[in-house]
């Protein structure tokens, strides 16, 4: 994209006129809000004559515009560097600096600005604004304890983003889910092909709006001859998720399905499983459930390759607005008022009522101890007592802390998942203690089979289907950093 | 059968060392030279890289320890190993240090060596000369040469240019060498080095305890990537990789599998590591283990009294 300038290069009339033509041509395209068009032009306007900063500088607002932040820094700083008069070099530097943060860059920018043109309210307006951000900036890191909560999602701009004409992907029928767009979703996801980051951030903005007005708990009615369906990890195996909607048919109003957390992470395809997952969760709201496992979560994302996967394949800004997302996730799910569901297991107290873990504020990473965390964390064990957790957080529960659980809370049993099965399942705590595990070869490795819970509201009997894994493209090893195939070799 | 995929294995081990260096699991100054940076593993890789690089390092201090200053090292399918500089840096002194590989891949490893400055200074400090090929260096007692290990003769003949002594006690390292070759390839390089050598240790670490599910996949994915592993049935347990040494008149052999191997490395260093990556789960890890092993056999009686938990 960049092309080198050719320093002390004499231009011919020919190129300088070619330049000027593309770039009038990109022009009119960014009025349009065609913006990938215009930088196409605006780059063959470059390579014609590339000593113009102007070109440089129209460049870099095309980028801010499609949210190419690096880009349009490295397009701002060029023209300043062939036009240090380019006053406008400076505003979109500034622009970009603003874009990816860097508030403090910006501000020097604008200063340098209100200097070279005193008399310019524009600028004077941009400088005193961000001179307010970076004091506030300043003086919430010196109040600061914990957890200053961004707000990504109310920064999101829908209206600037265009879908250009060479995209084919479903879209969303006035910013709306439907099982059309779904089915075409699936078969885009299938071929490989990527969702228009239009509708990838409406479906977050959605799925977060209605995620923030549900409790914690949440309470499902299934009704007696009704069927409902409750699946473990997926871990970004896609296929596997295909395959368990065709042996199981496609959610809808008569075919409900809870998700027990732990979507993504591990497995290659975690994009297409979360917004498979969030855009059922809108197309059916009240028959389509999702738990959030411990997997959603930060410092997991950026450890086993959802973080990476979500910036190969749309932006660092996407990947945040996931973790504000997640952090609304409902904590656990309790069925016909019989069956709690929940990602991880039971607490390090006897006492933990219903009630309790509908309240808890849950807006926010997993806590390292507390009930928060051994929702998402915790695993049975087959003696009775408790334990400290093998993984370090969370607790070991056995049997008779599951019975006095469910005792109190007059409840039959506990489904949770986060541990893989070889059969994809496994009954523990004389019936009271079920995990249910949906990810196949978990990381193509462990060879296992997947699972699925289903049952019926009369008799909430819990039915095992059990299935090995479908095949999957290989995508280039390591793309996101958390395949095992490369082994040891 | 192309032998690409194999040689490609180096690339991947190269890389994943370096992944892990980078993170602080171990120190390595000179992997950089050879490889470029990646994206991150998954922890379990790291961990068990860490894991091999320590479990095979501790034999090496055990043999140095031993054979003192007339020893001797041949590191087969050696790849972008970076141990020569590092016991360099370490004033450790050998009579001889030879590396094997394909002759493509030590093309790539001499290329390297002759664009650094660091890596050439660390291997010509006498004033002995450099010997060039496209694919094979020697300097002062720095060795690395391309050759097939399937082809005995010509292993002989590269070895003889490599000076090498039979009579040195000598070292024979193989990280995920031998299970790439036929079974009466390896029998028959095992019996040349056995009416060779008069004293000698050989460090392997492989793949075994094959025979299960966890195995299966393995293969497949492994299979998937055109890397036949002609000599898996040694790698069927621990009894089979020993028995690969015994019935090829080498005195005894010993194995461990990784999880005895990793559980012995020092308690402060698995803590130190383990808080480098924070495990979700130990599944994943543990069947690894379960699943790779050190095996070595001797040939003399210097090594007879090896154990996994080598002097420090």
């Amino acid at each position: 994209m960049n092309s080198e300038v050719k320093e002390n290069c004499v231009m011919s009339q020919e190129n300088v006129d070619a330049g000027e033509r593309l770039k009038s041509e990109a022009n009119e395209y960014f009025k349009k809000q065609n913006y990938n068009a215009a930088i196409e032009l605006y780059s063959k306007a470059i390579e014609a004559n590339p000593t113009v900063a102007i070109y440089y500088g129209n460049r870099s607002f095309a980028y801010l515009k499609t949210e190419c932040f690096g880009y349009a820094l490295a397009d701002a700083s060029k023209a300043i560097e062939l036009d240090k008069s380019y006053v406008k070099g400076f505003y979109r530097r500034a622009a970009a600096h603003m874009s990816l943060g860097k508030f403090k860059e910006a501000l020097k920018d604008y200063e340098y600005v209100t200097k070279v043109r005193p008399n310019d309210k524009d600028a004077k307006t941009k400088y005193t604004e961000c001179n307010k951000i970076v004091k506030k900036l300043a003086f919430e890191k010196a109040i600061s304890v914990e957890d200053t909560k961004k707000n990504i999602a109310s920064t999101i701009n829908l209206d600037a983003m265009t879908i250009e004409n060479e995209y084919t992907g479903p879209e969303l029928e006035d910013g709306k889910v439907t099982l059309q767009f779904m089915k075409e979703l699936m078969e885009l996801y299938k071929n490989q092909g990527k969702l228009h980051r239009k509708y990838a951030y409406k479906i977050l903005l959605d799925v977060k709006a209605y995620f923030m007005k549900q409790p914690s708990l949440i309470d499902v009615e299934i009704g007696s001859e009704n069927k409902f369906t409750v699946c473990g990890d997926i871990h970004g195996q896609f296929y596997d998720l295909m395959n368990i909607f065709s042996l199981n048919g496609l959610p809808s109003e008569t075919n409900p399905y809870l998700f027990n957390g732990d979507f993504v992470d591990r497995g290659s395809f975690s994009v297409e499983c979360i917004f498979t997952l969030f855009g059922f969760k809108l197309l059916f709201p009240d028959y389509f459930f999702m738990s959030r496992g411990n997997h959603e979560s930060a410092t997991m994302n950026q450890m086993y390759g959802f973080d990476g996967e979500v910036k190969a394949k749309y932006t660092a800004q996407m990947a945040e607005l996931f973790t504000e997302v997640y952090n609304w996730l409902p904590l656990a799910h309790c069925l016909n008022k019989r069956v709690l569901v929940m990602h991880g297991g039971l607490f390090t107290r006897d006492d933990v009522t219903l009630g309790e873990i509908g309240k808890i504020d849950r807006n926010r990473q997993p806590p390292e101890d507390g009930p928060m965390c051994e929702l998402l964390w915790s695993d049975p064990q087959p003696q009775n007592g408790r334990a400290p957790s093998k993984r370090g957080v969370g607790c070991q529960f056995g049997p008779d802390v599951t019975k006095k659980f469910l005792e109190l809370n007059k409840l039959d049993y506990i489904i949770r998942s986060h541990e893989v099965k070889n059969n994809g399942y496994e009954v523990a705590h004389d019936g009271k203690c079920i995990t249910v595990f949906s990810a196949p070869n978990y990381c193509d490795t462990m060879g296992n089979q997947g699972a699925f819970i289903t049952l019926k509201g009369k008799d909430m009997e819990p039915k095992f289907t059990t299935y090995e894994a479908v095949a999957h493209p290989n995508v280039k090893p390591m793309a996101y950093a958390h395949s095992l195939l490369s082994l040891m070799c | 059968m192309s032998d690409e995929p194999v040689m490609a294995t180096n690339d991947d081990a190269s890389e994943c060392k370096r992944g892990a260096v980078q993170l602080g699991y171990w120190q390595d100054n000179y992997i950089p030279y050879f490889v470029r940076q990646i994206e991150k593993r998954a922890p379990e890789i790291n961990r068990g890289y860490y894991a091999r690089v320590k479990g095979v390092e501790r034999f090496i201090k055990t043999f140095l320890k031993k054979a003192g200053s007339s020893s001797q090292i041949v590191n087969l399918g050696a790849g972008f190993d970076t141990l020569y500089w590092r016991l360099k840096d370490q004033g450790v002194y050998m009579s001889n240090y030879v590396e094997i590989d394909f002759p493509t891949v030590t093309a790539r490893k001499c290329y390297a060596i002759k664009r650094n400055k660091q890596l050439l200074e660390r291997i010509h400090e006498q004033d002995g000369e450099v010997k060039l090929s496209a694919t094979d260096l020697h300097a002062g007692n720095y060795h690395c040469i391309g050759a097939d290990l399937r082809n005995i003769s010509q292993l002989e003949m590269k070895l003889q240019q490599a000076e090498v002594s039979f009579a040195n006690p000598t070292l024979f390292i193989a990280e995920c060498v031998l299970v790439y070759i036929e079974n009466d390839c390896v029998n028959r390089l095992l019996g040349w080095i056995a009416s060779k050598f008069k004293s000698a240790l050989f460090v392997n670490y492989e793949m075994c305890n094959m025979n299960d599910t966890f195995g299966d996949v393995m293969l497949g994915n492994l299979r998937a990537r055109g890397c036949t592993l002609a000599g898996i049935s040694f790698c069927k347990n621990l009894e089979t990789q020993k028995s690969r040494f015994i019935s090829n008149n080498w005195q005894g052999a010993k194995a461990w599998d990784m999880v005895q191997i990793y559980y012995d490395l020092p308690a402060a260093e698995r803590q130190r590591i383990e808080k480098i990556e924070f495990l979700d789960e130990q599944e994943l890890l543990i069947q690894l283990f379960q699943h790779y092993c050190i095996c070595v056999g001797w040939l003399g009686t210097e090594f007879a009294d090896i154990s996994c938990n080598g002097g420090d």
